[in-house]
C-alpha cells in the first residue's frame, strides 16, 4: 500500500509554499533595511548583503525544487552516510586551518570560495537519524536501552562537536529537536521527562561554568541593568519594539539598524522587523510561521510511513522551534542564543538548508496524495 | 489483522502527540504575540523615548547674532558665517567609497583645500577617537572646497564667529560676547536680549557611531538679532584714542581716559582708554583692560570741582563773579588741617578764583554758601547717581550726604578731595554748563534696526533737569573761558582759531589706607568748545603720569588735539581770526619760556 512517489509532477502544497516565499521575500527586503549602512561601512557597497541574499534565496529555491523531485526514502537508504557526513564536517570545522574563524568560534567551512556551516547540515542528518531509528524501533520502542538510549548517544557525539566550536545555541537547539520527535516517535513520557530532569544540573553546568552564558543569563534577568555591556544589544532589540509601536517607522526608517543594535541583518532581524514594520508585521510573520507549523504537522500526520511522517515533523519542528528561540530572544523571553530566523535572517547555509528541506516535505506531502 | 491494529493504534497515538506539539508550539507563539503586544502598544512610549534619546538629540541654537555699527554705519562689531569641520577618522571614504587608508596622502589634499598644516591634519586622521574637531572657524569658501573634493566622513557645521573689524577701537565700549554667542562685556552685555538672534530649535539623528543623519541649517533666516546704530562716531573715537595714547605714553602714565560728547544731547561721540585690548582674541590680553574705565572707576575730581562750587555760590546769591575773596597768601589753617595754594594770592574775584584756581578761595567760598547748598548743587549736576548712560558697570562715584561732612570736608570738597566721580559724571555735569544747565541723560546708542535695517527703535535725547539757571551757566562760561586765557591753567587746551571753556585739575590719588600719595596723581581737563554755541564736551584724563602731572601739562593738549582734529574731520570753521591770533602769540609766549 506505500506509495511514495507522486502522480502529479506539477502540484506543491501551496499552503505551504506561500508562506515561505513570502517569508523570504520579506527576508531579503528586511536584510537589505537592515544591512545597507553596515555594508556601506564595511564594504563599500549598501547592496552588499542584500546582493549575496538574493543569491542565497535563487539558490535555496532550486534546492527546493530539486529537493521536491527527489523521493525522500532516499534519505532513508542514505541515514548512515548522511551521519558520516555531518560528522566528518563538524571535525573538519574544529581542525585548525580548514575552519574559518568567525569572533572566536569556528563555525563555518571553506570549499572552493564557499562557506558553509555544517551544523546546519548536521541538523537534517540529525532529522533523518531520529526518523530513520525511530521507525525501526517502533516495536521496541518503550525500552529505554533501545528505544531511548541510541537516540542520546548519538545526540551525545553531535553535542560535544557542536559545543567545542562553541555553538551552545545549535546544542541546545538539537536537543529539544530530538526530544520532540521522540516525543512525536512514541518513546516513554517517563523516560524523556526523567532525562530531562536528570540533564538539567549539566545544562545548569553548562550555563554556570562559561562566564559569558552566565553573563547571558544574568542580563536576560534584567538586561537594563547592564545597558553599555551585556545587556545592550538585547535593550537595543527591545528599544526597536517599543519604536515600532503598532505601524512602525516605516520600511528603512529604523534607527536601530544604525550601528545600534548589533546584527540587525541577522541574529535580530525580528526587531528591525518590529522597528520598521511595527506590531502589523510581527503579526503578520508569527501567522506564517504559524501556518508553516500547521501545514507541516498536517503533512506529518497524514503519513502512514512513520518514517515520512517523523521526517515531515522533524523538518518542521527545527524550523518552528529556530523561529521560536529567535523571537524568544529578540523580545527577551530567552537569554540571546546565537540562532537566525528561519527564511529571514542573512545567512547561505541557513536560508539554502531551510528552503531545501522545505522541498523534502514537499515531496513528502505530494507522494501521500493517491 | 493484529498487526493492522497495532500499527493503527501506534499511527493515532503518534499523531496525538503531533497535535500535542502543535498545541505546545501555537502556545508559545501566542506568547511571542503577547509579548510584543506589550512591548510595542503598553511600553510603545516608555521605549521609543528610550531609544530617541539615544538617536536623536535636540539643539538649541540661535539665529545670527546683530551688528554694531558707528554713527556712519561703519561696522565695529560683525558676526561672520563660518563652518565648524570634524570627522570621524576611521570611516573617511573618497568619491568611489573606497576606504582611504594612505591618510597622510589625505592629509595633504585636505590641507590643500583648508590651506591648513597637513602634520596637523595627520594627526587628526590617525586619531582613534570616533569623531574629531577640524577647525571651527572655517570660511565657507574654504568648507566648500573641501566639499567638493567629494570625502564621506566630514561633518559641516554651518555657524558664525564674531568679528570686531576695527580691533581694538572703542574696544571697552563694545564689549565682546563669547564663544557661545553670549554678550560678556560692554555693549554686547548691555545689549545682549537686542543683538541675540532668536532662539531655534532642531532635531539631529545621529548613528551610534556619532555621525549625523538628518539635520536643519542653523543659519536661517528670520532668526537673527537686531543691530545697534550708535552715537559714536569711529573716527572721533580714532582721534580720541591716538591723542590720549601719545599723552599717556608721554608722560609714562598708567592709564587715560578721554570722552567726547554732544553737549546738547548728551550723545557719546567716543570714549577712549588706554591702554586697550583686541576683543578678537580679548582673552590675551588682561582683564584690567576690558573694562571701561570712564564708567566703572570713580576719581577724585580735583580742582575741576570748583565749577560746581562756584555754580553753588552764584545759585545761592550770596556771590557774583567779582565778588572778592582773601586768599590769605597761600596759607590757610581750618582746624587742624592747612590749605595751600601752588602760587599764593591776596584777594582774588571769583572769576579769578576759577582761573588761577585757588583751592583757598574754593575752601572760603564753601564756607560763605555752606555744605547744604554745595551738596544740593553736586547733587543736581548728577555726582553721586548714575548717570543711566546705556553701558553695563557705571559707578555712581562717592558723594557723602553734607549732614556727615566735617568742616575741613566743606572746604575739601570744594576743590575736588573727599568725593570721587566717574569720567561720565564729570562731562555729563559740564556739558550742562554749556548746554544752559540743563543735565542731559548720555547715551550711546542712537537707533536699534532689525535684521532688514528698518529701525525698530530709536532714543531721543533725554533732559535729566535743570542743573542750574541759564544765567549761572553764562557766567561759569564766562569765567571757565578765562581759564584758557594766555595767563590761565588751561592755556595749552586752546587749538588754533578757536575757543575753549574749561577747567584743568590735578588730584593727588588716594591710596588703600584713605591716605593721599605724593607722587600719584591724576592730570585732568575737562571743558568744551567752541565757547559759545558748543559743539563738543571733552573730558581727559592721565591717571598717574610720571613726567609731570599738572592736568593743564599732560590732559590739556589732549584735549586740544581732540578738539582741532575732530573740528577738521566735522568741518567746523575757526571762530576768529583775531581769537586766533592772539592764542597763537600765547602758544609763542609760553613756548619760548
Amino acid at each position: 500500500m506505500k506509495q511514495t512517489q507522486p502522480k502529479n509532477y506539477f502540484s506543491f502544497d501551496v499552503s505551504m509554499l506561500l508562506p515561505v516565499l513570502f517569508l523570504t521575500g520579506i527576508g531579503i527586503a528586511m536584510v537589505y533595511s537592515a544591512s545597507s549602512e553596515i555594508a556601506l561601512r564595511d564594504y563599500g557597497n549598501e547592496y552588499y548583503f542584500f546582493t549575496k541574499q538574493l543569491i542565497f534565496a535563487g539558490v535555496g529555491l532550486c534546492a527546493l525544487l530539486i529537493c521536491r523531485y527527489i523521493p525522500y526514502r532516499l534519505y532513508h537508504s542514505l541515514t548512515y552516510v548522511l551521519i558520516a557526513g555531518a560528522i566528518i564536517m563538524l571535525v573538519a570545522v574544529l581542525i585548525k586551518g580548514m575552519g574559518h574563524d568567525v569572533n572566536g568560534a569556528a563555525r563555518w567551512l571553506r570549499f572552493k570560495g564557499f562557506r558553509f556551516q555544517p551544523v546546519e547540515f548536521a541538523r537534517f542528518a540529525l532529522i533523518v537519524f531520529m526518523g530513520y531509528s525511530l521507525t525501526k524501533k517502533q516495536d521496541l520502542i518503550e525500552d529505554f536501552k533501545i528505544g531511548f538510549l541510541p537516540h542520546v548517544i548519538m545526540l551525545v557525539i553531535f553535542s560535544m562537536l557542536i559545543i567545542m566550536q562553541p555553538d551552545f545555541g545549535s546544542t541546545a537547539l538539537f536537543w529539544m529537536m530530538a526530544w520532540i520527535i521522540m516525543f512525536a516517535g512514541r518513546v516513554r513520557i517517563k523516560h524523556l521527562v526523567s532525562a530531562f530532569i536528570l540533564l538539567l544540573p549539566a545544562a545548569a553546568y553548562l550555563i554556570f561554568s562559561s562566564d559569558y552564558r552566565l553573563k547571558r543569563y544574568m542580563t536576560f534577568l534584567d538586561p537594563w541593568k547592564y545597558p553599555q555591556a551585556e545587556g545592550y544589544q538585547i535593550t537595543h532589540s527591545l528599544m526597536g519594539f517599543g519604536s515600532g509601536g503598532i505601524w512602525g517607522q516605516g520600511f528603512g526608517q529604523g534607527y536601530q539598524k544604525l550601528f545600534y543594535l548589533p546584527d540587525p541583518h541577522t541574529d535580530f532581524i525580528f526587531s528591525v522587523i518590529g522597528e520598521e514594520g511595527g506590531l502589523r508585521w510581527v503579526l503578520i510573520v508569527l501567522f506564517l510561521y504559524f501556518v508553516i507549523l500547521w501545514r507541516g504537522l498536517a503533512i506529518a500526520k497524514s503519513k502512514q510511513d512513520f518514517f515520512g511522517s517523523l521526517l515531515a515533523l522533524g523538518i518542521t519542528v527545527s524550523i518552528t522551534l529556530q523561529a521560536v528561540i529567535n523571537m524568544g530572544v529578540n523580545l527577551s523571553l530567552l537569554p540571546t542564543k546565537g540562532l537566525t530566523l528561519p527564511f529571514l535572517s542573512y545567512g547561505g547555509s541557513s536560508l539554502v538548508i531551510n528552503l531545501a528541506i522545505i522541498g523534502i516535505l514537499m515531496n513528502i506531502w505530494a507522494s501521500q496524495k493517491q | 489483522m493484529n498487526s493492522t491494529r497495532i500499527e493503527k493504534q501506534r499511527y493515532t497515538r503518534r499523531n496525538r502527540r503531533i497535535i500535542m506539539i502543535g498545541g505546545f508550539f501555537s502556545v508559545l507563539y501566542v506568547l511571542i504575540g503577547l509579548k510584543a503586544f506589550y512591548l510595542q502598544v503598553i511600553k510603545d512610549d516608555d521605549l521609543s523615548e528610550k531609544a530617541s534619546s539615544q538617536y536623536q538629540k535636540d539643539i538649541q541654537g540661535r539665529g545670527k547674532r546683530g551688528s554694531i555699527y558707528d554713527a556712519n554705519y561703519r561696522e565695529l562689531a560683525v558676526s561672520a558665517d563660518v563652518v565648524e569641520i570634524g570627522v570621524h577618522p576611521q570611516s573617511v571614504r573618497d568619491k568611489e567609497n573606497k576606504k582611504i587608508t594612505d591618510k597622510r596622502k589625505l592629509a595633504g589634499v585636505v590641507a590643500g583645500a583648508l590651506k591648513m598644516n597637513a602634520n596637523f591634519l595627520y594627526k587628526k586622521f590617525k586619531s582613534t577617537a570616533p569623531f574629531v574637531w577640524i577647525d571651527r572657524r572655517v570660511t565657507p569658501a574654504k568648507a566648500s572646497a573641501l566639499k567638493a573634493l567629494g570625502f564621506r566622513g566630514f561633518e559641516y557645521f554651518p555657524t558664525y564667529c564674531r568679528v570686531y573689524p576695527q580691533k581694538a577701537l572703542a574696544a571697552q565700549v563694545i564689549g565682546f560676547s563669547g564663544t557661545d554667542g553670549d554678550g560678556l562685556e560692554g555693549l554686547e552685555q548691555y545689549y545682549d536680549e537686542d543683538l541675540k538672534g532668536n532662539i531655534r530649535q532642531w532635531t539631529i539623528i545621529r548613528d551610534a557611531m556619532g555621525r549625523i543623519f538628518d539635520r536643519h541649517e542653523s543659519c536661517a533666516p528670520g532668526y537673527e538679532g537686531n543691530n545697534l546704530i550708535l552715537t559714536i562716531d569711529a573716527t572721533i573715537q580714532y582721534i580720541a584714542e591716538k591723542a590720549l595714547k601719545k599723552s599717556v605714553q608721554e608722560n609714562n602714565a598708567k592709564d587715560g581716559v578721554a570722552i567726547v560728547m554732544d553737549p546738547e544731547t548728551g550723545a557719546i561721540k567716543a570714549i577712549a582708554n588706554y591702554p586697550s585690548y583686541n576683543p578678537n582674541s580679548f582673552n590675551l590680553f588682561p582683564k584690567e583692560t576690558w573694562r571701561n574705565k570712564a564708567l566703572t572707576d570713580p576719581f577724585e575730581p580735583g580742582s575741576t570741582m570748583k565749577i560746581f562750587l562756584v555754580a553753588a555760590a552764584l545759585e545761592s546769591g550770596m556771590c557774583n563773579p567779582e565778588t572778592v575773596i582773601n586768599c590769605e597768601s597761600g596759607q590757610y589753617r581750618i582746624g587742624r588741617n592747612v590749605i595751600h595754594d601752588t602760587h599764593s594770592h591776596d584777594d582774588l574775584t571769583v572769576h579769578d578764583v576759577i582761573k588761577y584756581s585757588s583751592n583757598i578761595g574754593a575752601a572760603k567760598i564753601a564756607e560763605m554758601i555752606g555744605p547744604a547748598a554745595l551738596y544740593n548743587t553736586l547733587r543736581n549736576f548728577g555726582f553721586g547717581e548714575k548717570t543711566g548712560i546705556d553701558c553695563p558697570g557705571e559707578s555712581k562715584g562717592l558723594l557723602r550726604n553734607y549732614q556727615s561732612w566735617k568742616k575741613i570736608d566743606n572746604a575739601t570738597i570744594a576743590f575736588g578731595q573727599g568725593i570721587s566721580v566717574s569720567a561720565i559724571q564729570l562731562i555729563s555735569a559740564i556739558s550742562a554748563v554749556a548746554n544752559n544747565g540743563v543735565l542731559m541723560k548720555p547715551y550711546i546708542v542712537k537707533a536699534i534696526t532689525d535684521e532688514h535695517g528698518k529701525i525698530i527703535k530709536s532714543f531721543a535725547p533725554i533732559e535729566r533737569r535743570n542743573a542750574i539757571m541759564p544765567d549761572t551757566a553764562d557766567a561759569l562760561i564766562e569765567m571757565m573761558h578765562a581759564v584758557t586765557e594766555r595767563d590761565g591753567t588751561g592755556w595749552q587746551a586752546v587749538p588754533v582759531g578757536y575757543t575753549v571753556c574749561g577747567k584743568t585739575g590735578t588730584a593727588q590719588k588716594l591710596n588703600a589706607r584713605g591716605t593721599y600719595r605724593n607722587c600719584e596723581y591724576n592730570g585732568l581737563f575737562v571743558g568744551f568748545s567752541p565757547a559759545r554755541s558748543p559743539v563738543l564736551a571733552v573730558l581727559v584724563v592721565i591717571d598717574e603720569p610720571q613726567k609731570h602731572h599738572y592736568g593743564g601739562v599732560v590732559a590739556a593738549p589732549v584735549f586740544k588735539e581732540i578738539v582741532h582734529e575732530t573740528f577738521n574731520y566735522l568741518n567746523i570753521a575757526p571762530t576768529s581770526t583775531k581769537e586766533q591770533l592772539n592764542v597763537s602769540n600765547g602758544l609763542g609766549k609760553r613756548g619760548g619760556a
